[in-house]
């Protein structure tokens, strides 16, 4: 039982932390607001990139620096902390990893390397519907040992952004996982606008063909997705305690100085008492949170903790959100003052892959079946 | 970083729980429950002795001591594994007050006081609180006077916990009335139970723990049952205080009754077509129950862990303490209102069920943490200035 950081682990969060602080603030967030940009910053996700940051979980024989994911889940939390617009989470979690994890060695020879460049950027269709959710509707019917997709996908993140997209599609078999790139005939996207301007799109695919080359799996697709869904839901929880912990901070400072009455309003002791919850709330998150990262690098078993980390984040985001807008009273709302993004972000991981109302659920089931009790 | 168990550790908790479920026998819980949950009674004083032979309660003290010189998360896992075997262990003498007078004790109390505590031998209650002093605990009344080399102590104390068995209370007395500061003329000492001066009337609570209000009548102790500095006493009660926020939260006797509400509800019948486990809204309440204890543990871990390496931190404990004590609430809430109406049956009644029963017990008795042991308001207000740098109000 050891919470410390390893001396590596401090290294990368200090690093991380010291270019997203000079990189990324309330002016440099501006330009994305309403979609007045796409929430991609180039000039930073190549400096993040040429620190090997987005390849911490990547092995080293692929480009990386061959660490796990406990690694990536704290660089993650600081990206959270700073609201950072790069695509970690859409190419690492659910591009590299479940690549790295199941694809077979050509594959992995032919993208990786560059994708832990940044020469190429990949993403997932994983980050829709709730606990478990539904494979999209995209039919995959083989042809020339690949396949010809149909259909379509809700919401992918930088898809538009990105070279290639992991899909899981339905065929005959099962479910099959296949790459497809996001130039290929067929392919056809329509941008969405989501609450936090996150760059999303829809896609359609008609007759879109898949090389034999480009298929990931031909068949047992299930436990690909259901492993990157368990990873995405952890990565989406370490961005939460990342944006939960700065936003409870930055009310803890603010109410500090801010002064009605003749004092500073957090020495009224419901003020304090407040952000004290926030702080508990916070703490919970970071525990659980830290606790599912570790399982899911040593590749243990970690349903339960990863279903009580992401009930805890949708709650904590939520509490946390509405706490710190409401000490801060109007100025916490006022779109010159950088809490609200904090606010967007807050809701966006609350809500993605199952609120804390759907993880309690698919948690509560399967303790009715006698999974998940403690040992 | 790695958020799980060593084989030793998981081997130790094995070994734990195959000790306590020879050591739990049928007689044992039988006075155990008579008792609610208190202990004190002569099979409970001749399991912890043997407790203390078999070397466990010291299992993370030094050797000079009599321990094993583990670490303080392997004494964490003894005392969650004794817990959870359901025996009332008195944690706080072994867990607070002992530590504290190792610390802080004279070569008495460290050479003959403490190595009897970790053998199971000797009790301590705690003398804090007084009619007028409870959350302002500064304003302890009962005072000690120097007549010679000895000190004459006179008083009430009110809610002194598990006195009536224990060997010697740890007072907290005013030996400067004159100090500028309420908090700066209290000094602390180990009194005899056994004095002739010392009497103590029960006082019963809701959930039917006994607690006591104590009286100091002209007791003449020597100095050498002073501990620590002259007036210096309050620095021994927040030490104090701050390990028994710690020990106060122990998830091992909540996780087994968790475990024991699944199997139960798994089995039990709702209606014709289904089980108790089967009903949508039990399996949120077990899912909320599972969450909420799953941060107690791991809380209480990290505590132990930030205890091992010298780093536990001010809010950090408030926060367990707040947590925890509010969590045991919302718990058996939830759990309550699985078990229903058979969670309104005390266990004595005809018809009663073991867990039900034990909520009903549990549901009445846990609102004592949340006021005790340093109000959760108190605590909320030392996370907000300790782990946010807030400022506050003086009081
Ligand atoms: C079963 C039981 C066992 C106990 N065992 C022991 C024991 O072994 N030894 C011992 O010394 N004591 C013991 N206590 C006493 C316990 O520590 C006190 O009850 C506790 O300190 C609170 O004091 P009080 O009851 O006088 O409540 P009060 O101090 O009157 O407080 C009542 C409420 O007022 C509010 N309040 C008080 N101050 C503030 C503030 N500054 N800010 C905001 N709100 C505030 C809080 O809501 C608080 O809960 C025990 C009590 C019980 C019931």
């Amino acid at each position: 039982m050891d919470f410390g950081f390893s001396d590596i682990q401090d290294e990368l969060r200090g690093l991380a932390r010291k270019i997203l602080d000079d990189a990324v603030s309330a002016s440099t967030l501006l330009a994305y607001d309403e979609y007045a940009e796409p929430r991609f910053d180039r000039a930073l996700w190549r400096t993040l990139l040429d620190a090997g940051l987005p390849g911490i979980a990547v092995a080293e024989e692929h480009g990386g620096m061959g660490l796990g994911f406990m690694e990536l889940g704290l660089f993650i939390e600081e990206l959270g902390r700073s609201i950072a617009p790069v695509p970690v989470l859409a190419h690492c979690v659910s591009g590299m990893l479940p690549l790295q994890q199941f694809a077979s060695a050509d594959i992995q020879a032919r993208l990786l390397p560059p994708a832990a460049r940044g020469e190429l950027l990949l993403s997932g269709a994983f980050w829709t519907g709730s606990v478990g959710g539904a494979v999209e509707p995209v039919q995959a019917l083989p042809a020339e040992g690949g396949f010809i997709l149909n259909g379509s996908c809700r919401g992918i993140p930088f898809a538009r952004q990105a070279d290639w997209l992991l899909l899981p599609v339905h065929s005959a078999n099962g479910v099959a996982v296949v790459l497809v790139a996001t130039d290929a005939a067929g392919v056809q996207m329509t941008d969405l606008q989501m609450t936090h301007f996150e760059p999303y799109a829809q896609i359609e695919l008609s007759d879109v063909r898949v090389a034999a080359a480009d298929v990931v799996m031909a068949s047992g697709g299930e436990a690909l997705v259901a492993w990157t869904r368990e990873h995405c839901t952890a990565a989406l929880c370490a961005q939460q305690l990342g944006a939960a912990d700065r936003a409870m901070r930055m009310a803890a400072s603010y109410t500090s100085e801010r002064k009605q009455f003749g004092v500073p309003i957090a020495t009224f002791q419901a003020v304090g008492h407040r952000m004290a919850d926030c702080y508990i709330d916070v703490e919970c998150l970071r525990l659980c949170t830290w606790q599912a990262l570790s399982l899911l690098s040593e590749a243990r078993a970690a349903t339960t903790e990863v279903q009580i980390a992401k009930i805890w984040a949708g709650d904590v985001g939520h509490r946390v959100s509405y706490a710190c807008q409401h000490v801060h009273g109007g100025t916490g709302i006022d779109r010159d003052y950088p809490l609200w993004r904090y606010c967007l972000w807050l809701r966006f991981n609350e809500v993605t892959l199952g609120s804390s109302s759907a993880q309690t659920a698919a948690l509560g089931q399967r303790l009715s079946q006698g999974e998940g009790l403690f040992t | 970083m790695k958020i799980q168990f060593t084989e030793a550790q998981l081997a130790l908790r094995d070994e734990l729980r195959g000790y306590f479920r020879e050591l739990m026998t049928p007689e044992l819980r039988a006075e155990c429950e008579r008792d609610m949950g208190e202990g004190g009674g002569l099979l409970w004083r001749a399991a912890l002795a043997r407790m203390g032979r078999d070397g466990w309660i010291g299992l993370g003290w030094p050797k000079e001591y009599g321990g094993r010189d583990m670490s303080p998360m392997e004494q964490f896992i003894f005392v969650e594994e004794v817990m959870r075997a359901g025996y009332p262990f008195p944690f706080l003498t072994t867990e607070s007050v002992g530590p504290t007078l190792a610390e802080h004790g004279n070569e008495w109390m460290r050479e003959e006081i403490v190595p009897k505590i970790l053998r199971g031998e000797l009790l301590v209650s705690i003398g804090y609180s007084e009619p007028g002093a409870g959350t302002d605990l500064a304003a302890v009344r009962t005072s000690a006077v120097r007549d010679g080399d000895d000190w004459v102590i006179n008083g009430q104390k009110m809610w002194t916990s598990l006195a009536h068995f224990c060997d010697y209370t740890w007072l907290a007395a005013r030996t400067d009335p004159d100090a500028p500061k309420k908090h700066k003329g209290i000094s602390m000492f180990l009194v005899p139970n056994s004095d002739p001066g010392w009497s103590c009337t029960p006082v019963h609570t809701l959930g039917g723990v006994r607690t006591n209000a104590t009286f100091y009548d002209n007791i003449r102790v020597s100095d050498a049952h002073r501990v620590g500095e002259l007036h210096g006493g309050w620095k021994l009660i927040t030490s104090q205080l701050n390990r028994e926020r710690l020990s106060l939260i122990n998830f091992g006797p909540i996780s087994e009754l968790f475990n024991q509400v699944v199997h139960w509800a798994r089995g039990a019948v709702y209606d014709e077509a289904s089980t108790v486990a089967e009903q949508p809204w039990v399996q949120a309440n077990l899912a909320r129950s599972r969450a909420l204890i799953e941060c107690m543990k791991l809380i209480v871990y990290k505590q132990s862990w930030a205890m091992t390496e010298g780093t536990l931190g001010m809010a950090d404990a408030s926060a367990a303490k707040v947590f925890g004590s509010e969590g045991f609430i919302e718990v058996y809430r939830l759990l309550g209102e699985i078990v229903a109406d058979s969670g309104l049956l005390r266990s004595h009644s005809a018809g009663a069920q073991e867990q039900a029963a034990r909520i009903e017990r549990l549901y009445r008795t846990a609102s004592i943490i949340t006021f005790g042991g340093g109000a959760n308001e108190i605590q909320r207000d030392i996370i907000s200035a300790a782990g946010l740098w807030m400022p506050r109000a003086s009081r």
